[in-house]
């Protein structure tokens, strides 16, 4: 009876003994050997019949001959120590059978010191697992993929904030432009009809004085006394320049008012013809009052570059390049903005010799989000706005730079005829 | 039914020195098989909350953990935790190729750990004259098993360290049994100590 059961067992039962040959083998090896060794194997060494993992099978029978003591190996370490197919040849997607093997110390009168090696057929087990592990494989990545999208989501919406918060800042500087023009407008207006009064009162006072000597002596008196407790003499020298510079000053608020307005109110109605060497010259001014160390130089070949663009974009590109420049310098530098053009291509370069890029980040300048700036400080939007902008004109935008030396941004536009867009 | 586990000085001496004992048996076994000497610490007996379990084994940072339960007379689990440092040196001693793939530094972890803590349980049964098995050895992270959850108060832990000479691998076997076990095992005790 015991020899059925052990025959019928679904667990394989190898004996070996201390020669590592074979000595019994249960139906569920035999059924699953090569037919040609199935009546022939007692006595045979195990390494013979399954060659294919005899290093191991014999370091584990040495291992429990030596200790006495049982050995196991696990399909997810060593998936098929023995040759054997699938349990389901048909249907199943695997076609070897994953096994748990374990060998245990036993002794018979017969043969003195034996290993047995049962061995488990854990197919199913395995692929379920497999397939588990799979499956949570392929949610951690969807999961890993939300993640990013979450966060990207995130990064558009606070891309789309910071725009919101430049169209409405814009729309401002624009309104406030206009109404600060209106003041600058008649005070202007009366610092040059002072002018003129002033003139006026100066030449009134002089005749004064030169006809004082002419009249009588308490009134020349009087008159001289008047002149000199009023310091007529510092105000004569004084109140022009005064006036004349405060004129200036008029002028420069108007020409920054200027300025702002026309950045900021940018007819984003599409494409239009632009005067780059102009916009260039706006955009130094512009940077410089915010940026007062750098000193900025702007060359243009021909003077007078006029190019067939979104002015809005690529406003907001050079600028954006133009503030890095800018903000790369911090004692005592140069930004330099080279404009040249010919009738295919038109090439802005902006030269700093500022802080310079490390190597190892230069690649990821134009990534959005990415930054150098002190976390709060910079969004890491500029270049990429740029480029893409950039592309938007179908052209290039490139950069080299040398730590501590400086940065070349170039941009290269082709010209585009209104006539085709 | 008391949770606390207690075991008196002549238990306790008693079984630190069958732990003795059957560690060096353990020890010697591997020695043996891999051809090289090996050093064992004096072992620790104590009795530990799961928490306390869990803050033992949780000690070392760059090591693998296995667990292998074993049945019989007396119940238990037995932990290895195997130190990462050392362990090329130690599969080549067990006749491992390198380099090791993944499957091998489980294997030789698992094949370790089976051996150590075979040995031990086995040099402790057969001087009690217990019968008992030991299954099969699993890979397992305790950062990821918390004990907190776990449904008993207290554990007897046998605690011992075994360093291999050649190289700085290292290795923890610690033996938890259950109550119904130490009681078992403190009977039998009284009864060698007569």
């Amino acid at each position: 009876m015991f020899q059925q059961l052990v025959g019928k067992l679904p667990v394989g039962i190898c004996v070996v003994d201390e020669n590592y040959n074979i000595v019994f083998l249960n139906d569920f090896f035999i059924d699953r050997m090569e037919s040609d060794h199935r009546s022939d194997y007692t006595d045979k060494p195990i390494s013979e019949l399954f060659p294919e993992q005899a290093k191991f099978l014999r370091r584990r029978i040495k291992s429990v001959f030596v200790l006495q003591h049982p050995s196991f190996s696990y399909w997810e370490q060593r998936p098929h120590i023995f040759p054997f197919k699938s349990s389901r040849p048909i249907t199943g997607e695997e076609t070897q059978m994953y096994q748990n093997m374990e060998i245990v110390p036993i002794t018979s009168p017969e043969h003195g010191k034996l290993a047995c090696i049962f061995l488990q057929d854990v197919t199913a087990q395995a692929s379920y697992f497999i397939a588990q592990q799979e499956l949570s494989l392929a949610l951690k990545r969807e999961h890993e993929e939300q993640l990013k999208l979450i966060k990207k989501l995130d990064s558009a919406q606070s891309q789309l904030i910071q725009a919101e918060k430049m169209a409405s800042t814009g729309q401002l500087a624009a309104g406030i432009a206009h109404e600060i023009n209106n003041p600058i407008g008649f005070v202007t207006a009366n610092l040059n009809t002072l002018k003129d009064y002033t003139e006026s009162l100066i030449s009134i006072c002089e005749s004064v004085a030169e006809k004082a000597a002419q009249t009588d002596e308490k009134c020349q008196i009087f008159i001289n006394d008047l002149l000199e407790s009023n310091h007529f003499e510092l105000l004569k020298e004084d109140m022009t320049p005064l006036l004349n510079e405060s004129r200036e000053g008029l002028e420069r608020v108007r020409d920054i008012v200027e300025n702002l307005k026309r950045f900021a109110i940018e007819e984003s109605s599409g494409w239009q013809l632009m005067d780059l060497s102009e916009t260039m010259l706006q955009m130094i001014e512009l940077v410089s009052v915010q940026y007062k160390i750098p000193t900025y130089k702007l060359s243009c070949q021909p003077e007078c570059v006029k190019i067939f663009c979104e002015p809005g974009g690529l406003k907001q590109a050079l600028m954006n390049m133009l503030i890095n420049a800018a903000q790369s310098i911090d004692k005592k530098g140069i930004v330099k903005v080279n404009v040249t053009a010919n009738e295919q291509s038109v090439q802005i370069k902006i030269i700093d010799s500022g802080s310079g890029i490390e190597e190892h980040i230069i690649k990821k300048v134009f990534d959005p989000f990415f930054t150098t700036k002190p976390e709060g400080l910079g969004q890491g939007l500029g270049l990429s706005v740029a480029y893409t902008a950039i592309e938007k004109h179908q052209g290039t935008i490139s950069v080299s730079s040398k730590p501590g030396v400086g940065s070349v941004f170039e941009v290269n536009l082709p010209v585009i005829d209104p006539e085709e867009e | 039914m008391s949770s606390t586990i207690s075991l008196n000085e002549d238990q306790r001496d008693a079984l630190q020195e069958l732990m003795n004992i059957s560690m060096g048996q353990a020890a010697n076994s591997l020695a043996h098989l891999i051809e090289t000497k090996i050093g064992i610490s004096i072992p620790k007996i104590s009795a530990v909350t799961p928490s306390e379990l869990f803050s033992l084994i949780n000690r070392s940072e760059n090591a693998y953990y296995t667990r292998q339960s074993f049945l019989g007379d007396i119940q238990g689990e037995v932990m290895a935790v195997v130190s990462e440092s050392g362990l090329t040196e130690v599969a080549s001693l067990l006749e491992y190729e390198a380099p090791l793939s993944k499957s091998d530094v489980e294997e030789t972890i698992l094949e370790l750990s089976n051996i150590l803590a075979g040995a031990c349980l086995a040099g402790l049964s057969n001087q009690l004259q217990l019968a008992t098995n030991l299954n099969m050895p699993t890979l397992f992270s305790p950062n990821k098993a918390s004990f907190v959850e776990l449904n008993w108060q207290h554990s007897l832990v046998m605690e011992v360290q075994f360093d291999i000479e050649l190289s700085s691998f290292s290795m923890r076997v610690v033996f938890c049994l259950d109550r119904t076990s130490l009681i078992k095992l403190t009977d039998t005790i009284d009864e060698l100590l007569g």
